[in-house]
């Protein structure tokens, strides 16, 4: 099966949030009661129930304009993934279109995969004891649909299809944005199954890290810590049976001293 | 194991019972926590009617291992977390006598400098197991980075730790025959002590407070 792509083009996005309302009818997650913090952006973060989220953010420009950038924040189904790494239960695992999706019945709700996301997506529900996320509409793409975000995009900001295809169409739309453009998702964590067409550089975007990475301390827990825990004790075992055959044990019990 | 008359009294009951509290709650710790960071051991799940059943039981074992902690650092601490200097120095460059031959290992008081070490690593990395594991388990309101290497640290304590219960129990038993009746009866061979705890014995048979078997029972 080949690999899906999921392509947000900013440049052709209007902020209208149809994406993250048609994430919440499909997968089901009822909006509660929500406060105003002052921006457009409501909720004001991604939720247990809210798994893609229309961020807003204002900036003043060098010339002393107000700017107003948003975009489009969810799982970003990265190739690397941290969350898949750790995750303890295969709760989370890799799905045959390359994408990241959740099986919630083997979820320990043990929060080291929300610990490990570089783009900080998961969220646990302490109510249900379990951690939700995007998971691309796995059931839509199993019927062969693309995901409900893309479904219901009125602009074509948002499109979904096979990798290659996926590839020329950026390539097409590089060429009418020229150096106005920049890409994102692809030059990290083997390359994510989310690709966002900016019409900003990554580092403007408050909620974009610049520069994500598999965090330093999974990489020693997983790599390093993991298998010593295994290797160090079991040397421990062996070198005691070792020291039995070899030294055998200690003479406690010796008649010269009196003792019993 | 039915002690015999002339072997000496090591341990109190309330000292056998502190032992065995701290030894199972850390046993059960291992074995749920193990069996949740390794795929192959994930059957370990079953008597906790799975992985979800068998993560909250290893969080309520954290927390009745915490008395036991508590208990044991304050019981032992002065026979077992303070290092006498040289004669624990020198006993460490010859390893007890436990690698190659020595003649003369430098007599221990109750516990030898190995045992001690041992002691220090339970109270220390035990310490910080609670720690890092209250924050895994509730990391609301610590950063990020800070979680992740709690992460890091949990693995640590149990390197440090179950390496250490490994030596510990052969030491305890097969090891050094003998040694076992101080966790079960409280009782030991007199020889035995002459070899593990000289020091002790003698000061306790000047102060006549040494009680032997016989006496008691």
């Amino acid at each position: 099966m080949a690999e899906k792509i999921k392509l947000y083009d900013a440049t052709k996005c209007i902020g209208c949030r149809a994406c993250q309302l048609a994430c919440k009818q499909w997968n089901d997650l009822p909006a509660h009661q929500t406060k105003n913090t002052g921006s457009y952006q409501n909720p004001a973060d991604l939720q247990p129930n809210t798994w893609l989220l229309m961020r807003f953010q204002e900036r003043e420009t060098n010339t002393g304009e107000v700017e107003w950038l948003f975009h489009h924040n969810a799982c970003m189904h990265c190739t690397d993934a941290a969350c898949v790494n750790v995750c303890p239960t295969n709760a989370l695992f890799h799905t045959k279109y390359g994408t990241v999706a959740l099986d919630q019945s083997k979820c320990t709700g043990c929060k080291e995969c929300v610990a490990a996301c570089p783009f900080n997506i998961p969220r646990f529900d302490p109510k249900t004891n379990k951690v939700s996320k995007c998971d691309m509409c796995f059931s839509r793409l199993e019927r062969g649909m693309e995901p409900a975000c893309v479904k219901a995009c009125p602009t074509g900001a948002l499109q979904f299809g096979d990798k290659n295809k996926m590839l020329r169409v950026i390539k097409e739309r590089f060429l009418a944005l020229g150096s106005k453009g920049h890409l994102y998702g692809d030059k990290f964590l083997g390359g994510t199954h989310v690709l966002y067409i900016l019409p900003e550089k990554p580092d403007v975007y408050e909620a974009i890290p610049a520069n994500p990475k598999l965090p330093e301390p999974l990489v020693v827990w997983k790599d390093l810590l993991k298998p010593l825990s295994l290797l160090v004790p079991g040397i421990a075992l062996v070198g005691a049976f070792l020291h039995y055959l070899i030294k055998g044990p200690k003479n406690t019990i010796s008649k010269e001293e009196g003792g019993v | 194991m039915i002690p015999q008359k002339g072997m000496v009294k090591v341990s109190t009951a309330f000292e056998r019972i502190v032992h065995w509290y701290l030894a199972i709650t850390c046993f059960l710790l291992i074995i749920t926590g193990l069996g949740m960071m390794f795929q192959p051991l994930h059957f370990l799940a079953q008597p906790f009617g799975g992985l979800k059943g068998m993560k909250t039981a290893h969080n309520y074992f954290g927390v009745a291992f915490i008395p036991a902690l508590f208990i044991t650092a304050l019981l032992w601490w002065k026979d077992a977390g303070v290092f006498d200097f040289p004669s624990d120095l020198e006993w460490f460059k010859k390893a007890g006598g436990y690698l190659w031959h020595v003649d003369d290992v430098p007599e221990t008081y109750k516990f030898n400098p190995g045992q001690k070490l041992f002691f220090l690593t339970v109270v220390i990395f035990g310490i910080l197991m609670i720690f890092s594991g209250f924050v895994m388990w509730f990391p609301k309101g610590y950063s990020k980075e800070m979680v992740r290497w709690m992460f890091s640290l949990h693995i640590l304590g149990l390197i440090a730790i179950l390496t250490f219960v490994i030596v510990h129990i052969y030491l305890g038993t097969v090891g050094v025959p003998g040694s076992a009746g101080a966790i079960l009866t409280g009782y030991v061979p007199k020889s035995w002590c002459l070899k593990m705890c000289p020091k002790w014995l003698r000061q306790k048979e000047k102060e006549g407070k040494l009680e032997y078997y016989y006496e008691s029972h």
